[in-house]
């Protein structure tokens, strides 16, 4: 009987070699070519001469005519990450607990809190574009009941909020479903034996669940930063692409790399794109590593 | 009943479209070879048509391009209407994957003064050959030499005008105003004695849809047609803005923010909130007197408002002095342009020939509102009435302004009016002071 699952190694390295292939030509060589393009004046139109512009594009980033707008958009993304990702996850682990105990209806309760993320982000954006409508939205009537009323989405103060609790509303699901995944994987017997030592609920939440839930902590906790620090659908459809009050990194990848517009004038640029495209990247990938360090750190403690 | 009676409405006035459409055809397929189509070959297949979407503007295009099937039966015409803040990057990609044959473009000369980060996408595109040349094109003596002229970039035609509209204009209702017995304002003061009267008398005085950011923009191009009303105003200013020999937080360029902040305080509460889409409804439900809009709406407001009320045009009065506020500002408008990689240019080109006879042109001007660019075109009743405001033409200030690349976003504009509170946080003065260190910084 072989070794190896599938009849023998050929097997295996054929399946893994196209794993690797895929890799390679979707994911590495893409990012390759974003880092090589932004070192040139690239435009999103075909057939237009490329020049190389060595660091001007990054020059131009920290410029002191940009530095301003791209801070402003650092700070709204971690604003926005940090915001998400701590209420998906504490709300999202409450859920999943809850979701977890023999309640009645509890299947139905699951489908409805999993049931945004089924939905596209222009259908999300319709939504509660109609439910912030400053004009005869839901939440314009429940405003005026308490005699105060908003411009919701179009208030610089208020907006960033907004969009982060759409976020929140529709990232939810992903969440509860890997924490009650990670529920369920707990034997039954720890909570038993924890059961007759005497221990009380909340004592069996803290001192069993969430250590045996430290797994399930770091990948919805690394999901959501990853997936928050590059988002920018929900902001671009509920505020549009240029409102400095929810300007993101992202934002304002897709906005120059793709956002030329008549209304200002000013062309496409995707080779400045790719630039922040790359400080984005860097940002991204210290936050995640900082916080993948910090726990499987806290895994092993516990 | 109301619907079916609506329903059956809709069947005939489609009815009678498709059938003053047939007769131009018929008209077009006798007369129409002795002007331009003698260059233009026999075409077939698939044409692809992208433009950026309006409702009015659309269904013209659907109606020509009907009209254009059924005297090419060998052509289907790919209709694509996109919205505005998403055409950049669909044609982007559409002209990389080499599908579109028919689009929208504007290239615009860049003045030496202004450094190459000024160039815009239509500009590169037309210099690196993605457009075709049309300049021999027989079909352009159609159009008003003068639209032609003021069009040409490096002295070739690379598009087709369609009309021209105009949008430094108050779309307002005449019947409110002659119920408070308000005349026309012609100077800011009358403006500001209207808004007052309005105000007192529990009416909101303007409508804004803030959300999408740039159709408040309108009002600062208003105001700007007033405080530079002719062509020379607006590209001297550029000219000294360019060289920093005058600055945007100070005399006039303060006042135009300033301006825009008082139609801002005019403006229906939380209107940066409220889409631009909702704006002629809400003009029609008389939630309030008044809206700067383009002329390419006015099919929309009078589908809106119905018999409802009269409603009316004038130009936006920024200034003290009535003689800078007799001109509207306007632009020439959608300007279709054949890909040069496009797969089926003759169709493309047969397109433009078709369009531009006579009486195909008369019938879109008809639907789609523009004011026509051809000679011995009748412009609707509603243009009429503003012909004393449109000749001479003017420019728009965003048509003459050259924006930096280099600059900060505050002074993309260059007015700052996004920063103005409550579409911003800031004041007139913070927000051109932000603009004016956004631009230096360059």
């Amino acid at each position: 009987m072989s070794a190896y699952p599938f009849g023998g190694r050929a097997a295996i390295r054929g399946t893994f070699g196209f794993g690797l292939v895929v890799l390679l030509v979707f994911t590495l060589v893409p990012a390759a070519g974003v880092f090589v393009i932004s070192f040139t004046d690239i435009r999103g139109l075909p057939g237009i001469p490329v020049h190389w512009t060595g660091w001007e594009n990054y020059a131009k980033f920290f410029s002191a005519s940009k530095i301003g707008y791209n801070l402003n958009a650092l700070r709204n993304t971690l604003i926005y990450a940090v915001a998400s990702t701590l209420v998906i996850n504490l709300l999202g682990l409450g859920i999943a607990v809850l979701f977890n105990q023999r309640i009645r209806g509890r299947v139905f309760y699951r489908a409805v809190v999993f049931m945004p993320t089924i939905l596209g982000v222009t259908v999300i954006g319709l939504i509660w574009s109609l439910f912030f409508n400053p004009s005869a939205g839901p939440a314009a009537t429940i405003w005026s009941w308490f005699g105060a009323d908003s411009a919701f989405f179009g208030d610089p103060n208020l907006a960033l909020a907004l969009v982060i609790f759409v976020q929140i509303w529709s990232g939810m699901g992903v969440a509860v479903v890997i924490y009650l995944a990670g529920l369920q994987a707990i034997p039954g017997d720890l909570y038993e034996a924890a059961a007759i030592d005497g221990a009380s609920s909340w004592k069996r939440l803290r001192l069993v669940t969430v250590p045996l839930l430290a797994p399930s902590v770091t990948a919805n906790v690394l999901l959501s930063i990853v997936s928050s620090l590059q988002s920018y659908q929900l902001a671009y459809v509920l505020t549009g692409p240029s409102n400095p009050a929810t300007q993101l990194l992202s934002l304002a990848i897709y906005a120059q790399a793709f956002g030329g517009s008549a209304t200002s004038g000013l062309g496409q640029s995707q080779g400045y794109a790719a630039t922040i495209s790359v400080i984005q990247f860097f940002i991204v990938g210290i936050c995640s590593l900082a916080v993948l360090t910090y726990l499987r750190r806290r895994e092993a403690r516990l | 009943m109301a619907t079916s009676w609506r329903g059956n409405r809709r069947a005939a006035l489609g009815l009678g479209m498709a059938s003053v459409m047939a007769g131009a055809v018929a008209c077009s397929s006798s007369g129409g070879s002795d002007q331009g189509s003698g260059s233009v070959k026999a075409p077939s297949g698939t044409l692809q048509f992208l433009v950026s979407s309006g409702d009015a503007s659309d269904k013209a295009f659907r109606q020509v391009n009907a009209a254009f099937e059924k005297k090419y039966p060998k052509v289907t015409v790919k209709f694509s209407a996109v919205p505005n803040q998403n055409f950049s990057a669909s044609r982007s990609s559409r002209l990389t994957a080499k599908n579109v044959d028919l689009t929208l473009a504007q290239p615009k000369e860049v003045p030496g003064y202004a450094s190459g980060s000024a160039e815009s996408d239509d500009s590169v595109a037309a210099d690196g050959g993605l457009f075709v040349d049309l300049s021999n094109q027989s079909f352009l003596k159609r159009f008003q030499p003068s639209v032609m002229d003021a069009i040409r970039y490096k002295g070739k035609s690379y598009t087709v005008p369609t009309g021209l509209s105009y949008y430094t204009g108050v779309f307002y209702n005449k019947t409110l105003f002659d119920k408070y017995g308000l005349k026309i304002p012609t100077t800011w003061s009358e403006f500001q004695h209207v808004v007052a009267t309005l105000k007192s008398k529990g009416a909101t005085p303007l409508g804004i849809g803030g959300k999408e950011g740039w159709p408040a923009g309108l009002d600062m191009i208003a105001a700007v047609q007033s405080l530079y009303p002719s062509a020379k105003d607006k590209q001297q200013l550029t000219e000294q803005l360019w060289k920093k020999q005058v600055s945007l937080a100070d005399g006039k360029q303060l006042e135009v923010l300033q301006r825009v902040k008082s139609l801002y305080d005019a403006a229906q509460k939380n209107f940066p909130g409220v889409s631009s889409a909702s704006i002629p409804s809400e003009f029609a439900a008389g939630n309030f007197a008044m809206t700067v809009d383009g002329t390419w709406n006015q099919t929309t407001y009078a589908a809106a408002v119905g018999s409802k009320f009269d409603f009316g045009y004038f130009p936006l009065p920024a200034s003290e002095n009535a003689a800078d506020n007799s001109t509207l500002g306007g632009k020439v408008e959608l300007r279709m342009a054949v890909a040069s990689n496009g797969p089926n240019k003759d169709a493309a080109l047969a397109y433009l020939d078709f369009f531009s006879q006579p009486d195909i042109y008369k019938q879109f001007v008809k639907t789609s509102g523009f004011a026509p660019a051809e000679p011995n075109i009748p412009a609707n009743a509603f243009l009429k009435s503003i012909a004393k405001y449109t000749s001479p033409f003017s420019p728009a200030w965003d048509t003459v302004w050259v924006p930096n690349s280099d600059a900060g976003q505050a002074a993309v504009y260059p007015f700052n009016y996004p920063a103005i509170a409550p579409m911003g946080k800031g004041s007139p003065e913070q927000a051109a002071q932000e603009a004016q260190k956004a631009w230096t910084q360059a």
